[in-house]
């Protein structure tokens, strides 16, 4: 397994974020963990990162335990987070967001990577210059995912993607993830957004109150009326 | 829709740098044709004492919007160069270096500064983010930076005394240029002011660590998760507000010959009035909010006499932020991520 997480506690304060969770991921597999609000999925997503700290339990990615080192450390063993909101540096240009994606790096190839990026997104690429506040909704997530993929993941982590994007956008979204699947990326997607998310997936976790309740294949889950239920939040 | 845009944002990036050549261009002129001689020159000296204010103001304004922190030690530092370069000349320590021992005190002073600076990172801000997480997110570093300025403030006055001392430079060279006498000390220093800040700037637009610190400036917990090692580039903010006093310190000892204790008190103030001026956290408006508050000042003394300077300068920020509560050149209302 590339990333496995076992008994992961995560407190803020008296409130018990992600009490007792354990997950895995492949190195050639889509999982999704799905959930309502509150639930504890972007908790679990910043603690994988290392950018909330976790009460207990252990983190393991390609086979080194991680739990203790810092957020850049993880990213350095490129683990990658595609943050809640996207968090694009507004007061950088589009072309100074990608570099920042890269700012662990020192290899030689970091312009190659990032003209390949250009390649894939031509709307980034015309809008190089300008700073990335001029830019779409659609596009900020473009940059988000292009600004992560040049660091290189292995592993790389998408938090609500979808959020705030036009169905349309999202269509395309789902298709660039699915399109980084096939390429062999592996990745974890936490969404609100269940279709689309078990479409592209191979496997789901449902989350609830910090812990998983629902765990399986995602065809599976699809048609599981469980799901449905913990959206509701009733039982 | 691109070409608008793209027009509209080299317009903005022009736009700063332009006004502030033409407003002072439009001062000195006015001054001459306005007054004669006896104006142009306090425009002259008025720019000179701006580039001293907009140094310290550029360093005010660096930790704001940075760290969302207003570093109160930074008259400190002003003040620490002056006072070592002072203590290391009148004691004998240079008698080695002969003829250029003023420039070695001075240089020594403003390593001082940023040996303080560093100290003072150690103990405000590094120390209270590790025990209460994003320390910026506290006023505890302004009122311990305010606690670090009466601290060494004290500590100099106790070891060197409250007098104020003469600091002799063994230098002395004037310009005539149409009719103005033009100190070559202070146009000198001028131009140093002017070349650090340059530095700065290119630093923050065109390096990597310049990029991390606009992405500090905007939200640390991206730059974390980008990979920057915050606590690593912290300091960096404080070497360079320490080079930047210690910088503007050194010049305005050369240029006034004066050295006290609370030297970097009036400078201080000047340069926080310099950067509300010209918008918190923008190296644009704090270098044109220098040159405003030297301005103001000279010619406040010249038609109003020495004691109406503060009340010019303030009356002129309190007018500014009533108009523009955003500064000449800010972009947004007081906090963090504008560099």
């Amino acid at each position: 397994m590339l990333l496995e997480v076992a008994n992961l506690d995560v407190r803020y304060g008296r409130n018990h974020a992600v009490k007792g969770l354990n997950l895995s991921v492949a190195a050639d597999e889509l999982v999704t963990v799905l959930g309502s609000n509150g639930a504890g999925k972007t908790s679990l997503l910043r603690a994988i990162q290392g950018l909330t700290p976790c009460a207990s339990g252990t983190i393991r990615f390609a086979g080194e335990d991680i739990t203790r080192l810092s957020p850049p450390e993880r990213l350095r063993r490129n683990l990658v987070l595609v943050p809640e909101g996207r968090q694009i540096v507004i007061g950088l240009t589009v072309h100074e967001n990608l570099q920042m994606g890269a700012y662990c790096r020192a290899d030689a190839a970091v312009q190659q990577d990032v003209d390949a990026i250009y390649d894939r997104f031509p709307n980034l690429a015309a809008r190089r210059k300008m700073p990335a506040s001029v830019l779409s909704g659609g596009e900020q997530q473009m940059l988000a995912i292009g600004r992560a993929l040049l660091a290189r993941p292995k592993l790389m982590m998408l938090d609500e993607p979808s959020l705030g994007l036009s169905p349309l956008l999202v269509e395309r979204l789902f298709e660039l993830i699915a399109g980084l699947r096939n390429e062999g990326l592996a990745i974890l997607l936490v969404e609100q957004n269940t279709h689309m998310a078990l479409e592209v997936a191979s496997r789901g976790l449902v989350m609830e109150l910090g812990g998983v309740v629902l765990e399986g294949a995602a065809d599976l889950l699809r048609d599981d009326e469980r799901l449905a239920a913990a959206y509701l939040g009733g039982h | 829709m691109s070409d608008s845009t793209d027009i509209a944002v080299a317009r903005m990036r022009l736009r700063a740098p332009v006004i502030a050549v033409v407003v002072t261009l439009v001062m000195i002129a006015l001054g001459i044709a306005l007054g004669g001689k006896v104006i142009a020159h306090q425009v002259v000296s008025g720019l000179l004492l701006g580039s001293i204010y907009m140094t310290v103001a550029v360093a005010f304004t660096l930790t704001i919007g940075v760290l969302n922190f207003l570093n109160f030690t930074i008259p400190t530092l002003f003040m620490l160069t002056g006072m070592a370069a002072w203590g290391l000349l009148s004691g004998g320590y240079l008698t080695l270096a002969g003829r250029g021992a003023w420039l070695v005190a001075l240089a020594v002073g403003v390593v001082a500064a940023v040996a303080a600076s560093l100290l003072v990172e150690r103990f405000t801000f590094r120390y209270l983010k590790m025990k209460h997480g994003d320390a910026t997110e506290h006023a505890i570093p302004l009122v311990s930076s305010l606690g670090f300025l009466i601290i060494f403030e004290n500590l100099v006055l106790i070891a060197m005394g409250s007098d104020s001392q003469r600091f002799a430079v063994p230098f002395r060279a004037d310009l005539h240029v149409a009719g103005i006498v033009v100190g070559v000390p202070q146009l000198v220093s001028c131009a140093m002011a002017v070349a650090v800040v340059a530095a700065l700037s290119f630093v923050l637009k065109r390096t990597k660590i310049g990029r991390a610190l606009r992405t500090i400036a905007e939200n640390p917990d991206t730059a974390s998760l980008l990979g920057v090692d915050v606590g690593r580039v912290v300091p960096v903010v404080f070497i360079l507000t320490g080079l930047l006093s210690g910088v503007a310190g050194a010049l305005f000892t050369v240029n006034y010959g004066d050295v006290s204790p609370f030297m970097g008190d009036n400078v201080g103030t000047k340069a926080i009035a310099a950067m509300v001026l010209g918008g918190v956290g923008s190296i644009w408006g704090a270098i044109a909010g220098g040159l405003v508050v030297g301005l103001a000042e000279t010619l406040s003394i010249q038609f109003f006499g020495g004691d109406s300077v503060a009340m010019t300068v303030w009356g002129l920020v309190l007018v500014i932020i009533v108009l523009r509560p955003k500064g000449l050149f800010g972009v947004a209302a007081i906090g963090k991520g504008k560099m």
